[in-house]
C-alpha cells in the first residue's frame, strides 16, 4: 500500500549522528517512554514554558502518534525535528521560538 | 460462497493495519481539536464516516446489506456516550485505539482492555436492576435508521448529507482563505462578495487537495516498499477502512468494537466455568440465547489486533512497552469508563460515532453528542495547567 508522507505533517528527520549531537547540547530532557497522548503533549507545553528562546527541549518516546502530536501540540512556541530509531524509540526535538 | 471467517479474517486484518499506519485515532480526533484545533484527524474521522455512509446507503437501497444496529434511543446514549467519552480521553485510546495499539506492543492498553472486560462484566451483574432504574425510564422511542424511514432513496439521501457536509466545510476553509482584513475591505458589498465566493474558493481548495493528494499516491507507488513503512495520511485510513466497512457490511453486519468484546468477556468467562448464559445481558441480549459461542464479529476484532501487530512490526513501530506507574490509573480507570459507558450507552465511538452515523441511525447521534461531551470535558481537565484553545 501506498504512502503519502509529504502531506502527513511530519517534522524534518535527524540523522543519527546530528540526534545525538543535538542530545548533547539540550537544555531540558524529558523521558516519555510509556508515556501515552496527551502527557507527553501536556508535559512538553510545560517543559517550554520554564525554557528561554533559542533553548532545546528534547523528549524521548516510545509512542509512535507523539512524533506527530507533541509538534502539533506546541504549534508556534517551537520548531520539531524527530529523530526515529528504527526500532520504536524516537526523540523529538523542539527549540523555543 | 466465501466462509464468514475469512472475511471476518480479511477485514479485521484491513482495519488494523489502516487503523495502525492512518494511526487513526477517535481520541486525538476530538481531543486535539479541543486542545489547540488540529483538525486533521478530526477530518480523517468525518471523511471516514461520511464516504462509509455514502457507500452503505447505496448497498442499502439495492438490498446488498446484512442488516443495521438501531438500539432504542433515549438519554441513555448520552449518559453512557459522556461516561465512555470520559473513559477514552482518560485511557488515551478509544475502543478501536485500544484494540490497535495492544497490537503495537502496549502493555498498558492490553490493561485497558483487561479493565474494560470488568466493566463489561460488572455491567452484565447490575443489569436486570440497570434495565429498571436506568434503561426504561432514559428510554423514549424504537431506535431506527433514517434510510429506513425516508422515502428518499438511501443513496441519494447519503449523498445530499456528504455533499451538505462538504460544502459546509468548503466554506469554512474558503472563508479562512479568502477574509481580508477589515481595514482593507472598502465596503459592505465587497464583504457580501467574500461570503458569496467562499465556498466556491473552499470547493477549489479542496479539489486542489484531493488531486494533490492522489498524485502523492500514485507518486508512493514507484517505490511501495519505503512507502508501505512509513506513516500514512489519515486519508488513505480513511479510504482503507471504508473499503473494509463496506465489505462487512454487504456480509456481515456494521462495524462496533465494545459489543463483540463485551462477548469476549462472556466467552472467556464460560471458559473459566461462570454460568455467563444465566446472566440475562450474555445469554439473551449479546448472545441472543444462540448460546455462549464465538461469533464472527469476535474474529474479526481480534484480527483487528494482528493487522495492527503485523503493521506496526513491518514499519518498526512494535516493541513490547511497559507503561509508567503513574499511569496505570489511566488504564484502570479509564478502561472501567469504557467498559461501563458503552454498555450504558450501548455502543463506543466506533458502534456511534463511525458506524452509527454511518447507517443514520436515531440512537447514535443522542451518544455520539455524549461522547465528544465527555471528551471535551475530559480534554479540559487533562491540559488544566496548560489551556485548551476550545
Amino acid at each position: 500500500m501506498p504512502s503519502i508522507d509529504d502531506v502527513t505533517n511530519t517534522p524534518d528527520e535527524l540523522s543519527d549522528d546530528r540526534a545525538d549531537e543535538l542530545l548533547e547540547e539540550a537544555d531540558l530532557v524529558q523521558d516519555m517512554m510509556g508515556e501515552m497522548c496527551p502527557y507527553p503533549q501536556v508535559e512538553a507545553k510545560k517543559g517550554l514554558q520554564k525554557l528561554e528562546s533559542g533553548d532545546l527541549l528534547v523528549q524521548e518516546t516510545d509512542h509512535v502518534p507523539c512524533t506527530e502530536n507533541v509538534p502539533q501540540a506546541v504549534g508556534d512556541d517551537a520548531d520539531a525535528q524527530v529523530w526515529r530509531s528504527g526500532d520504536a524509540t524516537y526523540r523529538i526535538y523542539l527549540r523555543k521560538r | 460462497m466465501v466462509p464468514t471467517v475469512l472475511i471476518a479474517a480479511v477485514v479485521g486484518l484491513a482495519l488494523g493495519v489502516f487503523l495502525q499506519k492512518g494511526r487513526f485515532c477517535f481520541v486525538n480526533a476530538f481531543r486535539d481539536f479541543f486542545a489547540y484545533e488540529d483538525s486533521r484527524v478530526t477530518k480523517g474521522v468525518i471523511a471516514a464516516t461520511l464516504l462509509t455512509m455514502v457507500f452503505w446507503g447505496i448497498a442499502y437501497q439495492f438490498g446488498y446489506y446484512q442488516g443495521f444496529w438501531t438500539p432504542q434511543w433515549g438519554l441513555t446514549g448520552l449518559v453512557g456516550g459522556f461516561v465512555f467519552g470520559i473513559g477514552m480521553t482518560y485511557a488515551g485510546g478509544c475502543a478501536s485505539g485500544t484494540l490497535y495499539r495492544a497490537g503495537e506492543g502496549y502493555l498498558q492498553f492490553w490493561l485497558t482492555l483487561l479493565f474494560m472486560g470488568v466493566g463489561y462484566a460488572a455491567f452484565a451483574v447490575a443489569f436486570p436492576t440497570l434495565e429498571n432504574a436506568y434503561f426504561e425510564p432514559l428510554t423514549f422511542g424504537e431506535g431506527v435508521s433514517l434510510f429506513t424511514v425516508t422515502s428518499i432513496p438511501a443513496g441519494l439521501l447519503a449523498l445530499a448529507i456528504a455533499g451538505g457536509g462538504l460544502l459546509v466545510y468548503a466554506t469554512l476553509i474558503g472563508k479562512s482563505a479568502t477574509t481580508v482584513p477589515p481595514e482593507e475591505r472598502s465596503n459592505a458589498a465587497s464583504v457580501r462578495l467574500t461570503v458569496l465566493l467562499a465556498p466556491i474558493a473552499g470547493l477549489r481548495q479542496f479539489w486542489r487537495g484531493t488531486f494533490e493528494y492522489f498524485r502523492n499516491l500514485a507518486l508512493a507507488w514507484r517505490d511501495p516498499l519505503a512507502s508501505s513503512k512509513r506513516p500514512w495520511d489519515p486519508r488513505t485510513a480513511a479510504l482503507g477502512i471504508t473499503g473494509a466497512a463496506v465489505l462487512w457490511f454487504t456480509q456481515v453486519s456494521i462495524i462496533g468494537v465494545t459489543g463483540p468484546e463485551a462477548r469476549w468477556m462472556g466467552y472467556l468467562l464460560s471458559q473459566a466455568g461462570v454460568e455467563a448464559e444465566s446472566y440475562d445481558y450474555w445469554g439473551s441480549v449479546l448472545f441472543q440465547g444462540q448460546g455462549v459461542d464465538v461469533t464472527t464479529d469476535m474474529v474479526m476484532i481480534g484480527f483487528v489486533i494482528v493487522g495492527a501487530f503485523l503493521a506496526a512490526l513491518w514499519s518498526g513501530d512494535f516493541s513490547v512497552r511497559v507503561p509508567k506507574r503513574r499511569r496505570l490509573p489511566n488504564a484502570v480507570g479509564g478502561g472501567l469508563l469504557m467498559g461501563a459507558g458503552s454498555r450504558l450507552a450501548p455502543g463506543c465511538n466506533i458502534g456511534n460515532i463511525y458506524s452509527g452515523i454511518a447507517e443514520l441511525s436515531v440512537h447514535s447521534f443522542v451518544a455520539a453528542v455524549g461522547i465528544v461531551a465527555g471528551v471535551y470535558v475530559m480534554t479540559h481537565w487533562i491540559y488544566r495547567e496548560v489551556g485548551c484553545a476550545l
